[in-house]
């Protein structure tokens, strides 16, 4: 059988913007993707965007949505990882899930809660999301190496991944809300009180390093689902893709 | 009766990530009539609720409304059965209602078969399903669409991506198609099947099926080409792959005699009338030439000569016809194998490096011992007369006669076949002269080589010994004389032959009861011209061989004089005239006082020189 594979939805978006302008693509994905020299590039980045005038935002989104789901695809690997190895009944010895450090930020419920809110809100609050797992997730990352774990490099190096999409993803959403208004600039601080140590026996770090692990996948879902809906709000040219 | 059993396997789904619904598994009743109940407790706060809706999803089930449901919220829910005597928990289970959502199947499925000129291709379309709220981005959901054959067991499955329309192609003509969609949100479960959408595929005939025709009816032509081709060349084929069986054919036989089954008839035809002769008159007998070709290599091995002889039979071979069974004629390894053991008697093999003295003695004396050689071959008949027929009917032994003198032969230097050497008369003693005619005496290691006529052109004495002399040889039998014809071909190898005589015709007349060999000379009719001096003289007549090693030759006019002048010279004339080889005899006579010094030792390692010298003869006697 044969199939004409047609593209993505977002293929078109991304030729024309292909097509108007490379460089700032490029610039783009770069700010996107690697954000190894963070500050300078960023700034650059910024400079060169905001040039850019013709950057559509929902291809931005898109791409942002994209990467954000590659999050929340990982941190569900990561917990189903950690949970062929740990008995789930350990699970109940553990803090709830009301206890996550990012607990304080206040998002919405339900859906009718979801669609409500504004646009630059839903920005800011997934902004601040990713920027209050950004310690965390250092502290996962050096003690998944010594983590007394049958598949620990496997969560290793899935951690590490994470951190990276982390990073390039709130380096993109920085560009974007820069797009959206003062609004969205705005982060909320969550800061992350939990130390370096996860613990001294191995019970104790291995149920904390699942809680977090299962706090970040609450939250990397957030994350995805108000930037789909940010996505969608914003493809009014295309509501085929929503 | 007993507590209820444990309520197992509470698993929850939310279609849309509004709502959700739980079910559970109930445990054994214990006989009584038993309740169920779920509670739930939301994360971060201890409040118990009870499952509001027992009704809207079935038995054992929990429906979740909108109201009641919350997202990014554990959920702890427990059933609990209850009967009379008791309740039984559940354990607990915890669920977040994003992470539960399985959607329903996509809506509107729409197959449209689209008659595109030749190939037609399936349009699905399809709609989300309605309680998933994909315009406002609160799902996304991702689509599949499956088709098979309706006779067929297997599914092709194709991803859709996000697009709520497909296409598809390479479609079996004339084919039924069901066809199912199916969605599944970017973090959750796929949705069921839709239900089957029937289409049908109108026929149509694809271009690769003219191909096919196409194909067809060129295999065919070419089939019909070959089919013609054997046909035109059916025979040719036939003999290739079917080849004849030969059938015997004996010489001289008729089929048809001895299927007709007469004895008598069959034994008189194999029976040759004149054998075994009966006349003394030998003379008689000599009634066919004797025509033996040897071609002119100069260089002969052993091995070559054999296949000179090859040659020689092929040349000469017409009396065979072409028929299968050869076997009377042409084993030349029959002859090769009697022949050798003939010379091996007969042979004077390595003695004889002399030069070629024309001696018509040792031609004829050649021309016996071949002629005796042959003769033995056929029944051994002592008579020269005899052996001219054997001669004539075994016409191939001439030829690898010269090779045959050379087997017995050890030498250092190659013995070249063919070569004749010339053997002088001083060797034949009348004694071993009678010997050799009456009948070859095996133990006559002495005996000359019967066939090895040499002559040597050369006039140094080193190339008389020298072995690369050959000669070739064609012997011929006159059959109406009593002799045979030496015809030979002299052509040294690599010495300068200053005179170089190819042919030289010497005529056996007949061998007189002396053991003298009459030979006459013969007009040469071949190209060669030799010298015509010879023909001044019809023969010579070896006398005898005298103590100085010369051999006596008694010219015809001078048949009474014993001419013992100088006998080298007169050996010389006589030898010349009748071998021609004059040139070479004189050096060589000169030399021959030396030569018998050397020439006695190298005799032995050239057996096939051919040269004999006569100095060198003359003393052979006394070995």
């Amino acid at each position: 059988m044969q199939q004409k594979s047609e593209k993505k939805a977002t293929g078109p978006r991304r030729r024309r913007r292909r097509n108007r302008l490379r460089t700032c693509r490029t610039d783009e994905r770069t700010m996107a993707q690697r954000g190894i020299s963070g500050g300078k590039l960023f700034i650059t980045a910024v400079y060169l965007v905001a040039m850019c005038r013709a950057v559509p935002v929902n291809d931005l989104l898109d791409r942002a949505s994209q990467r954000s789901d590659k999050m929340h695809s990982l941190s569900t690997l990561l917990t189903q990882e950690m949970d062929s190895h740990f008995p789930p009944y350990g699970r109940m010895q553990m803090p709830r899930p009301a206890d996550c450090h990012t607990s304080g930020l206040l998002t919405p419920n339900d859906k009718e809660q979801a669609l409500q809110v504004s646009e630059s809100d839903l920005m800011s609050l997934a902004r601040s999301l990713l920027r209050g797992w950004v310690d965390p997730l250092a502290v996962l990352s050096t003690n998944a190496i010594t983590l007394p774990h049958p598949a620990k490099s496997s969560i290793s190096s899935k951690i590490q991944e994470l951190q990276e999409h982390s990073k390039s993803l709130a380096d993109g959403l920085d560009i974007l809300s820069s797009k959206m208004g003062p609004a969205a600039q705005a982060i909320s601080i969550l800061p992350y009180t939990g130390g370096t140590d996860l613990g001294q026996d191995r019970v104790t770090i291995l149920n904390k390093f699942n809680f977090l692990l299962s706090c970040l996948r609450r939250d990397s879902h957030k994350i995805d689902s108000f930037l789909k809906v940010l996505r969608c709000r914003a493809a009014k040219l295309q509501p085929e893709l929503c | 009766y007993s507590p209820p059993g444990k309520p197992t396997n509470i698993n929850c789904r939310s279609p849309e990530k509004e709502t959700f619904t739980c079910w559970w598994q109930p445990g054994s009743d214990g006989g009584l009539p038993t309740t169920y109940a779920l509670y739930y407790r939301k994360e971060g706060s201890e409040k118990v609720f009870e499952c509001p809706d027992y009704k809207t999803a079935g038995k054992n089930s929990c429906f979740f409304s909108k109201n009641v449901t919350s997202i990014w919220v554990n959920y702890n829910i427990t059933v609990v059965a209850t009967n009379s005597m008791g309740s039984t928990f559940s354990n607990p289970v915890d669920v977040d209602v994003v992470y539960i959502v399985k959607p329903n199947p996509p809506e509107e499925v729409i197959v449209n078969v689209t008659e595109d000129k030749d190939w037609p291709f399936l349009q699905v379309s399809w709609k989300p399903p309605k309680m998933a709220d994909t315009r406002s981005g609160w799902i996304t959901l991702i689509y599949e669409v499956r088709l098979k054959l309706e006779n067929e067991n297997k599914w092709e499955e194709l991803s859709a991506g996000q697009r709520k329309n497909f296409k598809i192609y390479s479609l079996r003509s004339g084919g039924t198609y069901d066809v199912q969609v199916r969605c599944k949100p970017d973090h959750g479960f796929w949705s069921e099947w839709s239900p089957s959408t029937r289409v049908k595929v109108s026929e149509y005939l694809p271009r690769e099926r003219s191909m096919w025709i196409l194909i067809v009816v060129f295999a065919v032509f070419i089939l019909f080409i070959s089919i013609w081709m054997i046909y035109m060349n059916f025979h040719s084929v036939k003999h290739y792959l079917l080849p004849p069986v030969p059938g015997p054919k004996i010489k001289g036989i008729d089929k048809q005699l001895l299927k007709s089954g007469k004895s008598e008839d069959i034994f008189s035809s194999l029976v040759v009338s004149n054998f075994p002769p009966t006349t003394s008159n030998y003379e008689d007998f000599l009634v066919q030439y004797l025509e033996v070709y040897i071609p002119e290599e100069r260089e002969l091995i052993m091995d070559e000569g054999k296949d000179l002889q090859d040659d020689g039979f092929k040349t000469e071979n017409s009396t065979c016809d072409n028929d299968s069974g050869r076997g009377s004629c042409d084993s030349h390894t029959l002859l090769i194998d009697k022949g050798g053991g003939d010379k091996e008697d007969g042979q004077q093999s390595d003695q004889e490096g002399s030069q070629a003295e024309a001696d018509t003695k040792s031609h004829e004396e050649a021309l016996e011992d071949e002629l005796l050689a042959c003769s033995h071959e056929n029944a051994q008949i002592p008579n020269i007369s005899n052996e001219k027929e054997k001669v004539k009917s075994c016409p191939s032994l001439f030829s690898p006669l010269p090779q045959y003198s050379l087997s017995p032969v050890n030498q250092p230097n190659k013995p070249k076949t063919g070569k004749q050497h010339c053997l002088s008369d001083s060797l034949f003693t009348p004694n071993s002269l009678s010997s050799y005619f009456t009948q070859p005496d095996p133990s006559n290691t002495k005996g000359f080589r019967s066939n090895y006529w040499e002559c040597s052109l050369d006039h140094k004495q080193s190339h008389l010994f020298h072995p690369q002399r050959a000669a070739h040889e064609a012997l011929q039998a006159q059959n109406d004389l009593n002799a045979a014809y030496v015809d030979y071909m002299e052509a040294p190898m690599d010495v300068h032959a200053l005179n170089v005589r190819p042919t030289e015709y010497v005529e056996v007349q007949r061998v007189s009861d002396e053991d003298v060999v009459l030979l006459h000379p013969v007009p040469p009719s071949h190209e060669n011209s030799c010298n015509v001096s010879h023909q001044t003289e019809d023969y010579s007549r070896v006398r005898m061989v005298n103590n100085n090693n010369g051999l006596l030759l008694l010219q015809r006019d001078a048949i009474e004089e014993e001419k013992n002048m100088c006998p080298y010279e007169e050996e010389m004339v006589s030898r010349a005239t009748s071998t021609g080889c004059r040139a070479s005899i004189t050096p060589t006579l000169q030399n021959s006082a030396t030569g018998i010094n050397t020439a006695l030792p190298i005799l032995d390692e050239m057996a096939g020189s051919g040269y004999v010298d006569t100095a060198t003869m003359f003393g052979l006697p006394t070995y």
